[in-house]
C-alpha cells in the first residue's frame, strides 16, 4: 500500500447561479439557481513516502480543492482517500498531528506578536516535546537566516521573512508530509531559492514527503522530480519532469544573425520565421531534423554572425499540454 | 488531557493579552468606550425612566437589576464565545480551514483563541457597577441560598446567549452570513431584556420566552429575587428552570453544530 493513496476521488460544489441585471439578481433573492460545478472529476494517484510532488494546473482547476481533500478540510464526494493510513477527512485530529501546511497567501502566524511567540503557541497545539521543540527550532532559523527577526513582530517582517516564518511553524512538529500552497508567492528571487534549497535539503536529509503547488515553473523545476497536471477537475499527466522533456519537448528554435539582409531558401521540415534586426528563427523538431545537419547547412550557405539553439521553457510545453495541443 | 487542554487555554489567553498590550493605550481606551457606550444607553434610559414611579410594579433599581444581569452574563459570556460570534469572518478569510489543520477540538480553538477580555471588561464592569448601585435598594437579603441561586442563573444566562451564538455560528455554514439574523434575533432580543417583559405585547412575550428565551437570562431569575405581581403570568416553574433551560439549549445547539460542522466538509465554502 502506498503512502497516499488517491482513488477516483471527485468532488462537486453546488454554485449559485447569478442571472445578469437587477431584475436577475431580485429573481435570485427568491429562487435562487444552482449550479453543479465538478472541481475534482475522478483522480487517482499514488505517492510515496520520501516523495516531492508538485501539482500544477491553472487556475480553478481543481488543485486546491484536491489539497483541501488532502489535507482533510474537505471531504470528497466519492472514491477513497489514504494517507499514511489515515482517511483524513475522518480521523481528523490523529491525522492533522502528523502534517504540515503552509498556505502562500494567508499566515498562520499571530500578526501582533514576535515570530517566536507564534512558535510557542504552535508548541502547546501540537504538544511537542520541549526537546523535540528546541532542536527543530534551532536547525530551522540557522538553515533559513531568521535570527535576525525571530524577535520581531510579524506585521513588520518582509514577504520573504514571513513566508520563512511560516514554514517553520509548519514544521516545528516534524510532519511526515508536509503541504505547501504556493510557497513563493510573492517573494523575491533570492528569498525563492532560499525556500527553494531549504525544501530540497529537507527532503532529501529527512526524507519528508512533500507536496506543491505553485504557478511559479522554476519552483517545481528545481524542487520536484514528479509532477501532476490537472486541469478542469481531471488529470492530464502524472510523471517525471525529464519525461515531460523528452516526449514534448522535441521543438528547437535555432536563431541565425546573419551579417547582411538575406534572402533564406526553403529547408524541408523547417520553418523560417520572418527577418527582424537581421535575425532570422528556424523552428524544427530535433526527432525529425538532425541539428547538425541544419547547422551545417545554415553555416555553409550564408554569412553568420551569430547562432544560437534554444530548448523551450518547460512553461511553454505545460501550455501546451493545456490546450491539448499535445496529449498527456 | 484535561491539564493539557487546561494549559493550551492558558497560552492562548496570554497571546490575547500580550497582542493587545501591543497597543496599550488602544486596549485601555476599547475597554474604557465599551463602557462608555453601553453607560450612555443606560443613562438615557434612567431619566426617561424617573418619569414613571414605575413600570408594571418594577421600580427604578428593580430595573437596574434587570439591567446588571444582561451586562453581567455578556461580559462573561463574550470570553467565551466571541469567536462564535464572530465565526462568519472567520470562515470567509480561511481561517477556520486552519483550525481544522490542527490537532484540537474546533469549538475549543474558536472558543479560546478569540476570548474577547477587553471588551469583557468594559460590559463586566457596567454590569458589577449597577449591580452595586441597585442590589442593596431592591429589598433583597442575600442569603448563601440567594447567592447560590443569582450564581447558577448568571451561568444559565451566559449559556443561553452562548447557545444563541453557538446556534447562529452552525447556521452560517449554510447561509455564508448570518448577521442580520443576529441582529433580529439577538440584538432586538437584547434591547427587550432590559424591561420587564410583562409590558411587552403577548407576542413578544412569547418570543422571549420560548424563541430567543431572554427571559430566563434575567427576568424570571430577578423575579425568583423580587417576586413581582406581575410574574403570576407565567408558570411559578420558570423562576428555577434557567440553568436547565441554558443547558439543554446549549446541548442541541452543540448537535446541530456537529451536524453542520459534517456538511462544512462536503460543501465547503
Amino acid at each position: 500500500m502506498s503512502f497516499i493513496e488517491v482513488k477516483e476521488v471527485s468532488k462537486t460544489f453546488k454554485v449559485n447561479k447569478r442571472s445578469a441585471g437587477i431584475p436577475g439578481m431580485i429573481a435570485n433573492m427568491f429562487v435562487p439557481k444552482f449550479e453543479n460545478k465538478k472541481a475534482v472529476d475522478g483522480i487517482s494517484f499514488d505517492i510515496e513516502s520520501g516523495e516531492m510532488v508538485g501539482f500544477i494546473g491553472p487556475n480553478g482547476a481543481g488543485k486546491s480543492t484536491t489539497i483541501k481533500m488532502l489535507s482533510g478540510i474537505l471531504c470528497p464526494d466519492s472514491g477513497s482517500i489514504s494517507v499514511n493510513s489515515y482517511v483524513p477527512y475522518r480521523q481528523r485530529k490523529e491525522y492533522v498531528a502528523g502534517i504540515g501546511v503552509v498556505f502562500g497567501q494567508k499566515s498562520q502566524l499571530q500578526w501582533d506578536l514576535p515570530v517566536i511567540d507564534s512558535f510557542e503557541l504552535l508548541k502547546a497545539i501540537y504538544r511537542i516535546p520541549e526537546e523535540m521543540y528546541k532542536k527543530n527550532l534551532k536547525r530551522y532559523t540557522d538553515m533559513l537566516d531568521m535570527g535576525g527577526f525571530i524577535n520581531q513582530p510579524v506585521r513588520q517582517l518582509s514577504l520573504g521573512q514571513r513566508m520563512r516564518s511560516d514554514i517553520v511553524a509548519s514544521l516545528l512538529h516534524s510532519p511526515k508530509i508536509v503541504f505547501f500552497d504556493e510557497p513563493t508567492i510573492g517573494v523575491d528571487v533570492i528569498g525563492k531559492e532560499t525556500i527553494r534549497s531549504f525544501i530540497r535539503e529537507l527532503n532529501e536529509k529527512d526524507k519528508i514527503t512533500m507536496i506543491f503547488t505553485t504557478h511559479d515553473m522554476q519552483d517545481i523545476e528545481q524542487t520536484c522530480k514528479r509532477i501532476l497536471i490537472i486541469d478542469k477537475g481531471s488529470l492530464l499527466y502524472d510523471g517525471s519532469l525529464q519525461e515531460i522533456r523528452n516526449k514534448y519537448g522535441t521543438t528547437r528554435q535555432l536563431i541565425a544573425e546573419f551579417n547582411e539582409d538575406t534572402e533564406v531558401t526553403p529547408i524541408e521540415n523547417v520553418m523560417i520565421g520572418d527577418p527582424k534586426d537581421r535575425k532570422r528563427s528556424f523552428t524544427f523538431d530535433n526527432s525529425v531534423v538532425d541539428v547538425n545537419a541544419l547547422m551545417h547547412e545554415i553555416l555553409g550557405k550564408y554569412s553568420i554572425r551569430d547562432i544560437t539553439v534554444t530548448e523551450p521553457e518547460i512553461e511553454t510545453i505545460i501550455r501546451k499540454i493545456y490546450n491539448k495541443e499535445v496529449f498527456a | 488531557m484535561r491539564s493539557d487542554a487546561l494549559k493550551l487555554s492558558a497560552v492562548y489567553t496570554k497571546m490575547i493579552f500580550r497582542s493587545w498590550f501591543q497597543y496599550r493605550v488602544d486596549a485601555i481606551l476599547r475597554s474604557l468606550a465599551v463602557f462608555m457606550r453601553e453607560a450612555t444607553s443606560i443613562i438615557v434610559i434612567y431619566f426617561t425612566l424617573l418619569k414613571f414611579d414605575s413600570l408594571n410594579g418594577w421600580n427604578i433599581y428593580e430595573m437596574l437589576f434587570l439591567f446588571s444581569l444582561v451586562y453581567v452574563t455578556y461580559g462573561i459570556m463574550i470570553i467565551f464565545f466571541t469567536g462564535l460570534r464572530d465565526f462568519g469572518k472567520t470562515v470567509r478569510t480561511g481561517g477556520f480551514d486552519r483550525y481544522i489543520l490542527r490537532p484540537r477540538g474546533l469549538l475549543f480553538q474558536l472558543i479560546f483563541a478569540n476570548a474577547d477580555w477587553f471588551a469583557a471588561v468594559g460590559h463586566g464592569c457596567l454590569g458589577i457597577l449597577l449591580f452595586v448601585l441597585s442590589a442593596a435598594k431592591i429589598g433583597v437579603v442575600w442569603t448563601p441560598a440567594r447567592v447560590i441561586y443569582y450564581i447558577f442563573s448568571i451561568a444559565g444566562g451566559v449559556l443561553i446567549q452562548g447557545a444563541i451564538f453557538l446556534f447562529l455560528a452552525a447556521l452560517n455554514i449554510y447561509l455564508f452570513e448570518t448577521n442580520a439574523l443576529k441582529e433580529v434575533f439577538y440584538w432586538n432580543g437584547r434591547k427587550f431584556a432590559g424591561y420587564p417583559i410583562s409590558i411587552f405585547h403577548k407576542a413578544i412575550q412569547f418570543c422571549m420566552t420560548f424563541v430567543v428565551p431572554f427571559a430566563f437570562v434575567n427576568y424570571f431569575p430577578s423575579q425568583f429575587l423580587l417576586r413581582k405581581d406581575d410574574m403570576a403570568m407565567y408558570p411559578e416553574i420558570f423562576m428555577y428552570i434557567t440553568p436547565l433551560v441554558g443547558i439543554v439549549m446549549y446541548l442541541l445547539a452543540y448537535l446541530f453544530w456537529r451536524v453542520s460542522i459534517k456538511y462544512y466538509k462536503s460543501s465547503g465554502n
